[in-house]
């Protein structure tokens, strides 16, 4: 027996707003990626998207999606992700776009590439904090969270998020 | 792997948009970008001016995705050109890195393929085409070394504007395989912006295989540039840059006297 092999796609939601990426929810995304699946591809993509398409992981403080398709068919989804424009959520529109960062086979090598990814976000923030009490709060809070047995992408994220809230 | 550039980005007299479109940009990936000042030639003479300095844009550019090298902003020149005979090259020219030509009708997309000295032609993205692609200019322009623009910030807008744009660069890709294309985004906003991963993605949609749509964003655009910069030098060998005064002394007293003879000599 032979498993179905999928595509993981690991995008970027960008908004002008930072604050605007708490409403985001994983059905957002859903149907607004269908949404523009069926505008670019019709009725013959949405049903070739629509077999395996799911979202699998949202993080609304850095905005990452991970987006899951079948292999033979994920060149459709994302050549139907750059015309998303807006997202609608709670019955709010949040003018938005998605940035493909990663394309992965697994789920588990989109993962290692995040927590790269976010450790280099926080390389780029660092430099912006203005002052050594800033700078010197952000390290001891990336380090209380990384001495932790325990330890998954998660909170790689809010560490990154935490950097990006000291800079602001 | 050459760098990432989006060679199209509308010029606005709103500092603070430009601002985050260029953030935006170089939180993309794109290492060059470049600020489009669009005119419509009339036939009467007419101003087109000088761009403004893009240094005075920030103290800081920002830092590339990615890279630890800060941004490049550049000037660009389009010129919308409805007769042949409107078109003029002027002394104007100099002080923009890259000139673009957008033909309203099949006469100057002909010239603009064939003689005037231009980087790169754009293709209609608002409107259907309004003349076929034959084949005989548009293997001149590319033996010329001149470029086809595709915009898409058009196409992301609006359903109509999408159509337009696709059947426009399929019918271009089908007369000129692929070869010389860049895909630019031209926009206005900076949710507008796309990555570029994403756009050679983007790039299938528009007929273009998966090694050209690639190039459409990174390679074609750094030999676009290229091709601007000869215009600056003479036959693209010799460039001549104006010094600060001390500088060109100093050089002066530098410079071995034997070879200072000869040079005169020749």
């Amino acid at each position: 027996m032979v498993r179905f092999k999928s595509r993981y796609l690991l995008c970027e939601v960008c908004v002008s707003n930072p604050s605007d990426l708490r409403l985001l929810d994983e059905r957002a995304v859903f149907f607004a990626v269908k949404a523009a699946v069926s505008r670019a591809h019709g009725d013959y993509g949405t049903a070739l998207i629509g077999m395996c398409f799911s979202v699998k992981y949202l993080n609304a403080h850095t905005g990452v999606v991970f987006l899951r398709c079948r292999k033979s068919h994920y060149r459709m989804l994302w050549s139907a992700l750059p015309f998303i424009s807006s997202l609608e959520s709670r019955g709010q529109r949040v003018p938005c776009f998605f940035n493909c960062l990663h394309v992965g086979g697994t789920i588990r090598t989109c993962q290692k590439f995040l927590i790269r990814y976010n450790t280099q976000q926080l390389h780029r923030l660092l430099p912006r904090c203005r002052s050594d009490k800033e700078r010197s709060e952000v390290r001891k809070a990336v380090l209380s969270c990384s001495l932790k047995v325990f330890r998954n992408d998660e909170e790689e994220d809010d560490e990154d998020w935490g950097g990006e809230e000291v800079a602001e | 792997m050459a760098a990432f550039a989006d060679l199209c980005i509308s010029g606005t007299n709103d500092k603070k948009r430009l601002q985050s479109i260029i953030e935006t940009a170089a939180h993309l990936g794109y290492s060059t970008v470049a600020i489009n000042h669009l005119v419509e030639v009339q036939p009467k003479k007419q101003e087109i001016g000088k761009p403004k300095c893009v240094s005075e844009l920030f103290d800081h550019f920002p830092i590339v995705q990615g890279r630890s090298r800060p941004i490049r902003v550049l000037n660009r020149l389009t010129l919308v050109v409805s007769d042949t005979s409107h078109f003029r090259q002027t002394a104007d020219f100099k002080f923009y890195d890259i000139i673009a030509i957008y033909p309203k009708t099949e006469k100057v997309f002909h010239a603009a393929c064939m003689s005037c000295d231009v980087d790169i032609i754009c293709i209609a993205a608002t409107e259907k085409q309004p003349f076929h692609f034959k084949r005989p200019p548009v293997f001149g322009a590319i033996e010329r070394g001149v470029f086809f623009e595709i915009s898409y910030a058009a196409a992301i807008k609006d359903s109509t504007m999408r159509r337009y744009t696709i059947s426009n660069a399929i019918s271009l890709m089908e007369t000129c395989k692929g070869k010389n294309v860049i895909v630019s985004s031209g926009a206005e906003k900076p949710l507008e912006l796309r990555g570029p991963y994403d756009i050679a993605n983007l790039g299938l949609l528009f007929g273009l295989s998966e090694g050209d749509a690639k190039a459409a964003v990174s390679a074609n655009c750094r030999a676009a540039l290229l091709h601007g910069e000869t215009r600056k030098t003479a036959l693209g060998i010799i460039r001549t840059v104006k010094k600060s005064q001390p500088a060109d002394e100093r050089e002066d007293k530098e410079a071995p006297p034997s070879k200072k003879a000869k040079l005169d000599a020749m």
